[in-house]
């Protein structure tokens, strides 16, 4: 008897997590539609903007300094992007922090191979609703949103790969 | 006299052998289907695309008219005229003291402009009567300094269509960019 409440007191907890899991992955509105176009400052000095890259497969990635996964994720983005930009794979890091200054030390702490846009007005981020840092977003070589990630987990590189190969391949 | 599974099976596996030459033989000699003419279906996709090009361009005009009708139009055009003296980063636009456009050039877009793009920076409703326009050029300057200059122009709307251009040049004697605000009468 006690087994068997046992067993349905872990199914019910199974199943709360698992709607736990559904809830904190909210469907994207953006999904398929095409990327809103922006342009922004880079850390660099240069301005970018997202329409002059329609034709490559583009990887956009919101990010902040205060965020722990993001700094790993840029870092593994870097070498990514470094194999396949010659495929025709585009990169943009777009910072949402209020203070430019933490941004730039926290990308000088991570450099990565393609441009860092810094949003501090969150302009950029509110057009593309993000509601999580750090975002991922996947836009084909037509401007059109894929795919999209919240959150960096082991094994979320594979995943971002694959699903770039496809969409180079397109 | 009764054989074996075996030998059947051999048995018919000769049996169809001669069938199986002769179909062979005579699909590889038929002549092959005749291909479709996809010229013609082509030449109908192309000009299908070309239709729908000129209805959007329709479509775009009709709305442009709808939404800024001719007798409160307004529209601000940026130029640009050598540029060694300024290098062109953003552009704010403000008619009667409220922002109505501020945009961000990417080098490829300046570099549009210097090659003698002329871009529609704004497109607008005004009343009939006195407004003031002002616009606020940043970017980098003589020796490559942070450079930042406004222009101001005050216009009567009458009625019908007003353009007005920003024009960004260069003053060779004073080695310095100039800024100024062209009414298209």
């Amino acid at each position: 008897m006690q087994n068997r409440r046992n067993s349905l007191f872990l199914l019910a907890a199974a199943l709360l997590g698992a709607g736990l899991c559904v809830a904190a992955e909210p469907a994207y509105r953006l999904q398929g539609r095409a990327a809103p176009d922006f342009a922004l400052r880079a850390t660099s000095g240069s301005n970018f903007r997202l329409s002059e890259h329609r034709g490559e497969v583009m990887l956009l990635v919101f990010w902040g300094s205060r965020c722990g996964q993001c700094g790993t994720q840029l870092t593994s983005l870097s070498h990514m992007v470094d194999t396949y930009r010659s495929a025709g794979l585009a990169a943009f890091a777009v910072n949402v922090d209020d203070d430019q200054v933490a941004a730039a030390e926290f990308a000088m702490a991570h450099p990565v191979s393609f441009p860092v846009l810094l949003d501090p007005a969150k302009a950029v981020a509110r057009q593309f609703q993000v509601d999580n840092l750090p975002m991922l977003l996947l836009v084909d070589r037509a401007g059109v949103i894929r795919h999209v990630h919240r959150n960096y987990r082991s094994g979320s590189d594979a995943q971002y790969l694959d699903q770039i190969k496809i969409l180079l391949d397109e | 006299m009764k054989r074996s599974f075996h030998q059947t099976s051999i048995l018919l596996a000769l049996l169809a052998m001669p069938a199986l030459a002769l179909l062979a033989g005579e699909a590889s000699d038929s002549p092959p289907p005749p291909a479709p003419d996809t010229r013609a279906l082509d030449e109908e996709i192309q000009a299908i695309k070309k239709d729908v090009v000129d209805l959007n361009r329709d479509l775009f005009v009709l709305e442009e008219e709808l939404l800024f009708p001719a007798n409160t139009q307004v529209a601000v055009f940026l130029s640009m005229d050598v540029g060694e003296f300024f290098a062109l980063d953003t552009v704010e636009l403000r008619v009667d003291n409220k922002q109505v456009a501020k945009y961000l050039y990417t080098p490829r877009e300046a570099e549009a402009l210097l090659k003698g793009g002329v871009q529609r920076l704004y497109l607008g409703n005004l009343r009939v009567g006195n407004h003031e326009l002002v616009a606020l050029f940043t970017g980098k300057g003589p020796n490559n300094q942070d450079y930042s200059r406004g222009a101001q122009l005050k216009f009567e709307k009458s009625v019908g269509a007003k353009y007005l251009e920003l024009k960004i040049a260069d003053r060779q004697r004073k080695r310095q960019p100039e800024f100024e605000i062209k009414d298209w009468e």
